[in-house]
């Protein structure tokens, strides 16, 4: 396609899958891409448009799902599985370089890409050094539009925490931070259960896609959250600056 | 069931008499929303149309000039999500019968009122821009006095609508305020019906991602402005669109067109697929523009094409000259 215009609306979803996350927990999470898939198939316009990424991240970080149109595969997910530590870095690594290449291709075929959105799920603290993954995160979103230095495809990063996810940890990870584009982090509400919580997050993720893809419809390329009153009971929306 | 069939046999139904049918057209991959989406009215524009349509010749006494076919047709997106058509056209042909003037207009978005704009810009636009040619050459025109003054007659009706707003003082707030409830972008023609050894002569004034092309003989698009968001690292959506003036005075483009070729007025919901002409869909309206669509209904099925994750509203009027003989 060598000179066409179609829109792409590309989602990553990163997905803790350190020891902690064993049992029920790793069970919602695998849930997590069925129900976009039955979602989106009722959602034909934003189907032709929308992408799916998936990562999982423990010890090490691999793309379990490459960037696709998840109706248009015949292979599903495979499942998620358990592998030890929590490293951020290797997640944000990866999430990078799967990015960059990603959006790259399809501008190479063509496409207009929107802004990448990122939905960050963790249950825990980053087992690496705090330097190392706050390096590799500032690589991730770090870009100065005057200067043009930095990683210009950044994401709209969405972290989301449940059980022993640290909110002050989580809530730096929220980007952008401030402005009109502004994004959000949610965490699980004290003394839910953590299994819940992620499917509650999935559906947090259901609803932003669509709002993103009907906001589409209205002209906008900026991804929509859904308003506070509109989340799922358990969860709780903060923005940067809640936590200190 | 089974019991129905013990009844003796049945009288044939007599033959149908008749023929034709009303099939999509399509571009590559359709893409699912073009079977999967289920249209929504807009309820609160219930006189908006979903799709218009017009065919027609100009002539000068028995002489057939040119052959205009024009079509407005609600994206599946709009029609998904019950929001109403934006993008409008308008025509004139001026009281001497030299000029047929044109408006193709798309409404922003994200304005919940921007149909509102473009209609006003399509049709207020087309009969001030005749009046203005019964004393003016086209080459001569005021173009930076009259987007400036369709922008304020956008500006003014839009501050009339928005009247009785509790969340904004219609008659106070800023210009933005008003644009970012009603604003379209524009693009106005002015062909000249007599032709000067065959070749037609048209200006072409645009504001925003609205384009004019010539499809000339043998297939070729011939883009008549530079194309939208060439080189842009991520996709961005804003345009320039009226009542918010442009920088600086629009600059018109004067192009000319024979027989065997076509003016193409659009929107950017046709000239985003359309891309750079060289793609399946600059070939595929390509072939079934080399003449003039037979009808309106033909001419708007074919803007209506499906192709994947395509699926903004669609607005094109394109004008054939007719060979003199």
């Amino acid at each position: 396609m060598e000179s066409e215009k179609a829109k792409i609306l590309p989602f990553y979803v990163l997905i803790d899958v350190s020891a902690s996350m064993s049992g029920r927990k790793l069970d919602e999470a695998n849930q997590i891409m069925p129900q976009v898939v039955d979602a989106l198939a009722e959602a034909p316009i934003l189907a032709d448009k929308v992408r799916f990424c998936v990562i999982d991240f423990g010890s090490d970080a691999q793309v379990r799902l490459p960037l696709c149109d998840v109706l248009d595969q015949h292979s599903s997910l495979p499942p998620l599985t358990i592998r030890g530590a929590t490293s951020y870095a290797a997640a944000f690594r990866l999430l990078r370089s799967e990015i960059e290449i990603n959006v790259k291709q399809l501008k190479a075929d063509g496409y207009l890409v929107h802004r990448p959105a990122v939905f960050f799920i963790s249950d825990g603290e980053p087992t690496d050094p705090e330097h190392e993954w706050r390096t590799a995160f500032q690589e991730l979103t770090g870009y100065d539009k005057a200067s043009g230095q930095g990683f210009s495809t950044y994401p709209n990063f969405v972290p989301c925490g449940v059980d022993q996810a640290n909110p002050r940890t989580l809530a730096t990870l929220i980007h952008p931070a401030s402005g009109p584009k502004q994004m959000q982090m949610y965490l699980m509400e004290q003394g839910q259960n953590p299994a819940d919580a992620i499917a509650a997050i999935a559906e947090i993720l259901i609803s932003s896609m669509l709002a993103s893809g009907q906001s589409m419809a209205q002209g906008s390329s900026g991804m929509i959250l859904p308003a506070k009153q509109d989340l799922p009971p358990g969860i709780s929306a903060h923005s940067s600056d809640d936590f200190v | 069931m089974a019991a129905a069939t013990e009844t003796g046999p049945v009288e044939p139904a007599p033959e149908g008499k008749w023929q034709g049918y009303v099939d999509l057209y399509v571009v590559g991959d359709p893409g699912r929303a073009a079977a999967g989406v289920v249209p929504l009215p807009d309820e609160s524009a219930w006189d908006r149309r979903d799709t218009v349509l017009d065919a027609f010749t100009l002539r000068d006494g028995r002489t057939r000039l040119v052959e205009v076919r024009a079509a407005s047709v609600r994206g599946l997106a709009h029609r998904a999500y019950g929001r109403v058509r934006q993008d409008e056209y308008g025509y004139r042909r001026t009281s001497d019968g030299r000029y047929l003037v044109i408006c193709v207009a798309d409404g922003v978005s994200s304005g919940e009122l921007s149909h509102k704009a473009a209609t006003l810009a399509a049709r207020w636009g087309t009969k001030w821009l005749a009046g203005l040619l019964e004393r003016t050459e086209p080459a001569d025109l005021p173009w930076g006095q009259f987007v400036r003054g369709v922008a304020g007659a956008i500006e003014r009706y839009g501050r009339k609508l928005l009247r009785g707003r509790e969340d904004l003082d219609a008659e106070k707030c800023d210009l933005r305020e008003v644009a970012h409830r009603l604003a379209t972008t524009v693009l106005y023609a002015v062909v000249d019906l007599r032709a000067h050894e065959g070749v037609h002569t048209a200006h072409v004034v645009t504001v925003g991602d609205t384009s004019a092309w010539v499809l000339r003989e043998g297939g070729q698009w011939e883009p008549q402005e530079a194309v939208k968001n060439d080189g842009a690292d991520v996709y961005s959506a804003s345009v320039q669109a009226l009542p918010l003036p442009p920088v600086t005075d629009p600059v018109p483009v004067r192009t000319t067109i024979r027989a065997g070729e076509a003016l193409v007025l659009m929107t950017d919901g046709i000239g985003d697929p359309l891309g750079q002409g060289t793609g399946p869909v600059g070939r595929f309206l390509a072939d079934v523009w080399s003449r003039p669509p037979a009808s309106g209904v033909e001419f708007a099925a074919q803007i209506g094409f499906a192709r994947k994750s395509f699926d903004d509203d669609r607005t094109v009027v394109a004008v054939w000259p007719v060979s003199a003989r």
